[in-house]
């Protein structure tokens, strides 16, 4: 096996670091529901995916740029995820039962989804695909690099809500101990309502991405799970910066497995990172 | 029966596509009840089923595609390696105590995932997928799809009668305890990890031989259709459907899902079936958690309650009345404000206060075992009686305990007396709890050692501690909230020291339930009990063990004093049964009325031994105790 | 200011708490005696909204606040430290704050009220930034009633603040709170330490399973036949001696 030349390696490092960004990106919301909400949202993915057909249908059918999609995706997401949150707080949910829950929400969608476009493949063609420019013996791709701008921008926006705005607290307290935090003023109703809605809407902005990217065909939502849910956990349930953090991680461990093995090799580097982690953390949870 | 009913079927010569259906049903039927197995009863829910049914898929694949092993010989061998792969998985993951809920079932599911990846780059597929068009399928029935109903029949019919034995035996009780309270089915005596570990090996090695049998249905496998995240979620969803509780709960709901999607595919709408199955799964979720067929019971119950909530509805104790006379007369003796010589009646009533070392009365029917203690009481001036003789039955030594840098024990040294009552006293946090914790098991000790009957115990698993004579009562009552009363006693009486098996257990249940007053509660579920009932299911639990020593982690607090003194009855009844018994206590005047002798602990360290009243008088005890807490 | 009347509250199936009525006056210390398992921890709670009554009601200035949300109660004034503490562990000490002065009218005074706390308990402020969760009892039980008075309460409800402490912390709780009552805040103290409460307090009222069995002056339900049958069980001859390690009565 020769070895692979730094400019291929770097080139896939960072190219693990775009995907990990969107790991991180589609990990956001899930991990606030599960963390704050202790609603295992697996309907995410659906959300997503239907945001990204959203916006490939304005986009390549309506001609609209694909980033302006998000000024009515943003509200409608939005609206989704409080609809859901309503739903589930008026049963009072467990989180187990909102995983199965949420999966049925999924297959919804995903029918929903097949319904209107089909089982076929569909490509967002934007003035974005295809661009990239270079920076020394480097690529970026700029829908990748759109992704990563967004990631970064929510992850670290949303960090900096949660730890310096009265909102943000007051989800946290919630989170921890929802009755106290209700006897200090804390409306627990509401807050859940609007952080699912601001779940729905990451889904949303991470739906977007993922249509300037890939190919989308419905059955695909199911091949993002595994391994958003790692990035999820090594990052910690209802963190911020956690999923960004552990989606790169993972990201550039795969794409560099995939320089030294091949790329079918991939997934194992992730998973067994986490299932390491799960067994030898100490402490904690 | 039922199974050869149906074996006929492939006689009836209905079309290919009617026995592929039902032969599809019964798939379903074994992979979601022996999921159910370990998920449903012991609530592990693991999300790497696909990774046994793959490995079952891919043990026959490989040994019937490119070795030519005859089909039915290979599936043994897909048992076998799926269960080799479970409970090696086990091994490792059920050792870490963290890995439970959510964290198992992603760690199952990253496990799927990284056998896939294996699977797909070596030359157990290499890629491509596995063709299995040239093997033999054994003719069982007149036609193909016949022979292979008749298979999945078999393996469904010895799935069901497993998953059904299961709850039935020990290995189902224990199971279900683990599903409850972990750790205190583990300190009951439940040997949790080789449980976890069989329930695992059983419901791999039967989604194994479902894969197995599957691959030559489909006759072309490939990693990515069976190493996914669809297969459990399914198969969970199928188990939620029907109940995970019960043993039919999983075909139920395997049979309603595979139905719904038949429907659909059959009607070629296999979105309009994909919506429906997902919205089936939403208004389940939502409108009946626990299932069909624990919705389906609870509803029979309900129309047959008002027959029985007549006799259901004693609360108390059914030998309260004649207790009655004893709580109004011991309520007289406290307004009286005085010790008072009182023969014929159990009450011992200590003083307390400043005059802790005042005279207190010994009772005839207990004067014998009190010997040393009561010849102490009545002489407050003796140094240092002697106070029991012989060996210990516990012996602690040097024994420590920190939790994040506190010391909650710190190099304790105490011994208990066989056959007698050792109270232990002490301010919150002074290691009481603890001292009980480390013993029992339920937390490993930093250092120093456990003799019980000259057996060491600090190294032992919780539930050998359990085995070996140890009981003990949780401060705030941890039953097993799915348990009737009567099978939570059952449980200790078969996995404590007594060691019963089911039916006798049944029976001891029954009589400590009638020794605590609880039997009229036998077949309610815990949380239909109030706080003093609950406290006496805790020690009926503790006592159906047949301990030689009891550890009462404070049983009395939050009772009423009529309880209190129904109680303090009980726990002299208990030891004139000859237990041994350690008592945690916060209730001053229980503790001096029935102790032996008593402890003081203070920051973790012994203060102070000896009678009640002796330790009692002492200054740095009154400070240390009374200073927090009056009583 | 506050007024309980008839207030039942269950428990899971049990009854908790039969029928208890109770008043408070401004400005106003009154202490909630009674053995474990009397119904004072569901007491305090229902007055605070972490529990809900079934029958009867709670108001404050005559506004009934039973129908309403929990989190309402604390826009009426009522502010609690609750059992246990229960702080926010994950969060540092000054979120914690941050949290209790959440609605509009104690957030305009926060810079105010963290001053106030810090004043009265010196070290909190040298812990403002460590996670609450790593203090030791006696500070978390400082953070909790500092947590509450930062909601500015007209109302302060402390249940058992002294538990688990040592009897120097124990003191440190008690000044603190005195000086909280000197201040104009009304307190509603839950206690075990009967001889400490019963001192600091202008009223006292005496829960046994579930109701109340006597009530007015200290002095008077300390000498209650009440309180000695209900709190200690049996009788011990003087009750003067029953307070070794404390100070004994003012």
């Amino acid at each position: 096996m020769t070895l692979p030349s730094a400019t291929l390696l770097a080139q896939s490092a960072l190219s693990g670091v775009f995907i990990g960004s969107l790991y991180g990106l589609l990990g956001l919301g899930l991990s606030l529901s599960w963390g704050l909400l202790h609603v295992i949202n697996l309907a995410h993915f659906g959300l997503a995916f239907l945001a990204a057909y959203v916006c490939y249908q304005l986009a390549s059918v309506g001609g609209v740029d694909p980033l302006l999609t998000l000024v009515l995706i943003i509200p409608m997401f939005f609206m989704l995820g409080v609809a859901m949150q309503w739903l589930l707080a008026r049963f009072a949910v467990s989180p187990l039962n909102s995983l199965l829950a949420t999966f049925g929400l999924t297959a919804i969608i995903e029918a929903g989804i097949q319904g209107v476009w089909t089982a076929d493949f569909r490509k967002l063609e934007s003035v974005y695909a295809g661009q990239k420019f270079r920076i020394g013996e480097l690529f970026v791709p700029v829908p990748e690099l759109i992704a990563l701008v967004l990631a970064f921008a929510l992850s670290f926006g949303i960090w900096g809500a949660m730890r310096y705005t009265d909102l943000g607290r007051a989800m946290r307290a919630l989170a921890e101990d929802a009755p106290v935090a209700a006897a200090f003023g804390i409306d627990r109703r509401a807050h859940a309502l609007m952080l699912s809605g601001v779940c729905g809407a990451l889904a949303g902005i991470a739906g977007v991405c993922l249509a300037l990217s890939f190919t989308l065909t419905p059955a695909q939502m199911y091949a993002w799970v595994g391994v958003v849910f790692a990035a999820v956990m090594l990052g910690g349930l209802g963190s911020a910066l956690g999923p960004l953090a552990a989606g790169i991680v993972i990201g550039v461990s795969e794409a560099v497995t995939m320089v030294f093995l091949s790329p079918s090799w991939a997934p194992i580097v992730s998973f067994t990172l986490l299932i390491a982690l799960l067994l030898l953390r100490p402490g904690r949870s | 029966m039922a199974g050869a009913a149906l074996a006929v079927v492939p006689f009836l010569r209905l079309p290919a596509f009617y026995e592929s259906f039902l032969y599809l049903v019964l798939h379903w039927i074994v992979l979601a009840t022996s999921w159910n197995i370990l998920s449903g009863y012991s609530g592990y829910f693991s999300f790497g089923h696909g990774a046994f049914y793959g490995v079952g898929v891919y043990t026959t694949a490989v040994l019937a595609g490119s070795y030519d092993v005859p089909f039915l010989w290979t599936l043994p061998a897909a048992a076998l390696i799926a269960a080799l792969l479970g409970v090696a998985l086990g091994a490792v993951v059920f050792r870490v105590r963290r890995v439970r809920g959510e964290l198992f079932a992603l760690l199952t599911l990253a496990v799927t995932f990284v056998l896939a990846t294996i699977v797909i780059n070596t030359p157990i597929d290499g890629g491509p997928g596995v063709y299995l068009s040239s093997v033999r399928v054994p003719v069982l029935a007149p036609t193909a799809s016949g022979s292979f109903y008749m298979m999945a029949l078999a393996l469904a019919v010895v799935t069901l009668v497993i998953a059904r034995a299961i709850p039935r035996a020990r290995l189902g009780v224990g199971l279900f305890a683990i599903h409850d309270d972990e750790d205190a089915a583990e300190v009951m005596g439940v040997p949790t990890y080789r449980y976890k570990l069989a329930a695992l090996g059983a419901s791999s090695a039967l989604a194994g031989v479902a894969g197995g049998i599957q691959a030559l249905f489909v006759s072309y496998v490939t990693a990515n259709g069976t190493f996914n995240i669809t297969v459990p979620l399914t198969v969970i969803l199928m188990s939620v459907l029907g109940g995970t509780r019960h043993w039919a709960g999983p075909a139920l709901g395997a049979t309603v899902i595979t139905l719904l999607l038949y429907a659909s595919t059959a009607a070629d709408q296999a979105v309009i079936g994909k919506a429906v199955t997902g919205a089936i799964l939403v208004a389940a979720v939502l409108f009946m958690p626990d299932g069909i067929l624990e919705m389906l019971r609870a509803k029979i119950a309900a129309r047959r309650r008002p027959a029985n909530i007549a006799p259901a509805t004693p609360s108390r104790p059914a030998d309260h009345a004649s207790r009655e006379p004893l709580e109004k007369r011991s309520s007289d003796l406290q307004r009286a404000g005085a010790a008072v010589e009182n023969p014929g009646d159990e009450v011992a009533a200590t003083a307390a206060g400043s005059g802790l070392a005042a005279a207190a009365t010994s009772q005839p029917a207990t004067a014998a075992r009190l010997r040393s203690a009561a010849a102490a009481r009545s002489a407050p001036t003796a140094a240092r009686p002697a106070l029991v003789v012989g060996t210990p039955l516990l012996a602690v030594r040097g024994l420590r305990k920190s939790f994040k840098g506190v010391r909650a024990l710190d190099g304790v040294d105490l011994d208990v007396f066989a056959g007698e009552i050792l109270g232990v006293l002490g301010p919150n946090g002074s290691g009481k709890s603890t001292l009980i914790n480390v013993v029992s098991g339920h937390y490993r000790a930093d250092a120093g050692s456990v003799a019980f009957a000259g057996h060491e115990l600090a190294e032992l698993p919780a539930h050998r501690i359990a085995r070996a004579g140890i009981a003990r009562t949780y401060q705030v009552p941890r039953p097993f909230a799915h348990l009737t009363v009567r099978d939570n006693v059952a449980l200790t009486a078969m996995f404590g020291g007594a060691a019963l098996a089911r039916p006798q257990a049944d029976e001891a249940a029954a009589q400590w339930l009638a020794f605590t007053g609880l039997h009229a509660r036998a077949q309610d579920l815990p949380g239909a009990l109030n706080l003093h009932q609950t406290k006496f299911l805790e020690l009926a639990r503790a006592l159906a063990a047949r301990p030689r020593l009891l550890m009462l982690d404070e049983v009395l607090s939050g009772l009423t004093p009529s309880e209190i003194d129904e109680a303090v009855e009980l726990i002299r009844r208990i030891r004139d049964q000859g237990t041994t018994i350690l008592l945690v206590e916060h209730v001053l005047r229980v503790v001096t009325a029935l102790s032996d002798r008593v402890v003081v602990l203070d920051q973790g360290r012994v203060l102070a031994q000896g009678t009640a009243a002796e330790v009692m008088a002492r200054h740095d005890v009154a400070f240390a105790y009374l200073g927090v807490v009056h009583a | 200011m506050l007024e309980v009347r008839n207030l039942r509250v269950d428990y899971g199936a049990a009854p908790a708490l039969w029928d208890v009525s109770l008043a408070m006056r401004a400005g106003e210390l009154a202490c909630v005696i009674g053995p474990n398992g009397a119904g004072k921890t569901t007491l305090i709670n229902a007055i605070a909204g972490l529990h809900r009554a079934r029958s009867g009601r709670i108001a404050m200035d005559a506004l009934d606040l039973t129908p309403m949300a929990s989190h309402r109660y604390c826009a009426a004034g009522i502010a609690i430290v609750p059992e246990g503490r229960r702080l926010f562990t994950r969060m540092s000490v000054r979120e914690n704050l941050e949290v209790g002065s959440y609605l509009r009218a104690a957030r305009r005074d926060r810079a105010r009220s963290m001053d106030y706390v810090c004043a009265l308990f010196p070290a909190v402020r040298d812990k403002l930034d460590a996670q609450a969760g790593t203090l030791s009892g006696g500070q978390q039980q400082m953070v909790a009633i500092s947590r509450a008075l930062m909601a500015k309460p007209r109302l302060l409800l402390l249940d058992e603040p002294s538990l688990g402490l040592s009897p120097a912390m124990v003191d440190v709780m008690f000044r603190a709170i005195r000086d909280v009552h000197a201040a104009g805040t009304a307190v509603l103290l839950v206690e075990q330490n009967v001889t400490k409460a019963l001192d600091i307090a202008d009223r006292a009222y005496l829960l046994d399973e579930g109701r109340i069995i006597s009530e007015g002056a200290p002095d008077a339900v300390f000498n209650s036949p009440g309180l000695r049958r209900a709190y200690l069980g049996i009788d011990t001859p003087g009750h003067a001696d029953s307070h070794i390690g404390s100070e004994g009565k003012r």
